[in-house]
């Protein structure tokens, strides 16, 4: 759809490309791409990599902040999930759960084999350019405006946590720390730990509800 | 332990950051009280929220060539497997079917030709309309690609667009470098508008708006819009979105559902 509104003699051309964008990137869901890789389709795993495999990096990144081994990380998850595809049950949760999940804990297996570098529990920078990675050309470009889109929702709902919520979160999350660990870690009590991760989950849920956050 | 204490371990099984031991208690527990299930399912839900905090980063070719080129191989592997298996079962079936039929196969291979060549006709036909269909598609998409240089540079900024009274749980982002001619519009939490209304976006300075597009969004009143102007973004002070009739106005005659300084 073109349009084009030339009120005040400055040209403007609009391109309206959302609903071919849609048809690219809605077409197949996730769920339906790994049943196909279930049965040997390189071509549906390449769409889910496509999708993907940024997150999946990210996630990698953040646990073991180097390029190299992340990348090692992000082609594992991937060979996994072609291997292992037939295990994915999607009434347990969704394809990317799955995906994440694998990412997470080969990231953190990583990350403790290498154990040269101690968790960095980064305070969120508004400052971060979110854009500077965004530019695989292979990648559909309604996919990256989505993940664009779910990773500003998401950092804005942890920004809006109070900090030690936010470090109890990432800490166990992103690192694997047990409660006993993170107590340790942080100095504070056992029971300190139990409230500030409730809690913390609790608020990002429904800062998460009031994005409308899809995940 | 007491439920007290395996209430506590929720949030970290939630997050996955339990020990094996801990993971047992909480499965047995779970098992057992249907109120804490749905408390873990809300909290896992934030939890899987996770991964989408760290910026996404673009991996390398190689690391998806490398990859792919071990897909590749695994597949021409299991083919080659499934091949050798192939021939002795055709044989063996082909064996069977010459001595059980005979004259009645041909006449049933004669009718099954017929009706094949009837639908062979209409796939080719609707072959034809999805090429045009793909070919339409790709032109659209190129469009969007050459434009997708100009929003990736690491100058770009993104800016939250709010909405104001009239549709208060309208937001999104306007994704732009503001010294180029072009920004990337995600918009969501409008609502489907009643027939022969329309959402439009206005770039807005001294000199008042500027159309910048009709907005279409989809049953979750979720929207994308691609525009570019002979004006740099930055010479812009506000994005407001407004509701106006079918086509467009010239001007914001309607309801202002967004309204944003840029």
């Amino acid at each position: 759809m073109a349009q084009d509104k030339n009120a005040t003699g400055v040209s403007i051309r609009i391109k309206n490309e959302s609903s071919a964008l849609r048809v690219t990137s809605e077409q197949v869901s996730d769920e339906v791409l790994a049943s196909q890789v279930a049965r040997g389709n390189g071509a549906a795993l390449e769409t889910l990599y496509d999708r993907h495999a940024s997150t999946v990096l990210a996630v990698s990144l953040k646990v073991i902040g180097d390029q190299a081994a992340a990348e090692d990380v992000l082609q594992e998850t991937f060979w996994r999930a072609w291997r292992s595809a037939s295990t994915y049950q999607p009434q347990r949760g969704s394809f990317t759960g799955w995906l994440f999940r694998i990412a997470r804990n080969l990231a953190i297996d990583a990350y403790r084999r290498r154990n040269v570098r101690p968790p960095q529990m980064a305070v969120m920078d508004d400052a971060d350019s979110i854009l500077d990675q965004v530019a695989d050309p292979d990648m559909d470009v309604a996919e990256q405006a989505q993940s664009l889109f779910k990773n500003r929702q998401v950092r804005d709902a942890l920004a809006s946590l109070p900090r030690a919520q936010r470090q109890v979160i990432e800490m166990a999350y992103f690192y694997g720390m047990t409660r006993q660990e993170i107590a340790e870690a942080t100095g504070e009590a056992l029971g300190t730990i139990h409230t500030r991760a409730r809690l913390g989950l609790q608020k990002l849920r429904e800062e998460l509800k009031r994005v409308e956050f899809e995940g | 332990m007491d439920p007290r204490q395996i209430e506590e371990l929720l949030p970290f099984y939630a997050l996955d950051a339990v020990t094996d031991e801990e993971r047992e208690l909480v499965e047995s527990y779970l098992a057992e009280h249907p109120e804490a299930r749905a408390q873990i399912e809300e909290m896992s839900g934030a939890a899987f929220s996770l991964p989408y905090s760290a910026p996404p980063v673009e991996p390398s070719r190689r690391a998806k060539e490398a990859l792919m080129a071990r897909v590749a191989a695994d597949e021409r592997a299991r083919a080659s497997k499934h091949a050798s298996r192939q021939p002795s079962r055709r044989v063996m079936r082909l064996e069977n079917i010459f001595q059980a039929f005979s004259l009645g196969a041909a006449v049933v291979a004669i009718i099954w030709a017929v009706l094949l060549n009837i639908q062979l006709s209409r796939l080719q036909n609707e072959v034809s309309l999805l090429g045009e269909a793909l070919v339409a598609q790709s032109n659209s998409l190129e469009q969007i690609n050459a434009k997708l240089p100009q929003v990736t540079d690491s100058t770009v900024v993104t800016i939250s667009l709010r909405g104001t009274t009239a549709r208060p749980d309208a937001h999104g982002q306007l994704i732009a470098d503001p010294n180029s001619h072009s920004a990337v519009l995600v918009i969501a939490g409008l609502g489907q508008l009643e027939a022969g209304k329309t959402y439009q976006v206005w770039l807005i300075d001294g000199g008042g708006p500027k159309s910048a597009g009709i907005l279409t969004v989809d049953a979750n009143g979720q929207g994308l819009l691609i525009l570019s102007s002979e004006l740099t973004i930055a010479e812009f002070n506000a994005l407001g979105i407004s509701i106006e009739p079918d086509g467009g106005s010239d001007q914001p005659t309607g309801d202002i559902v967004v309204l944003s300084d840029l």
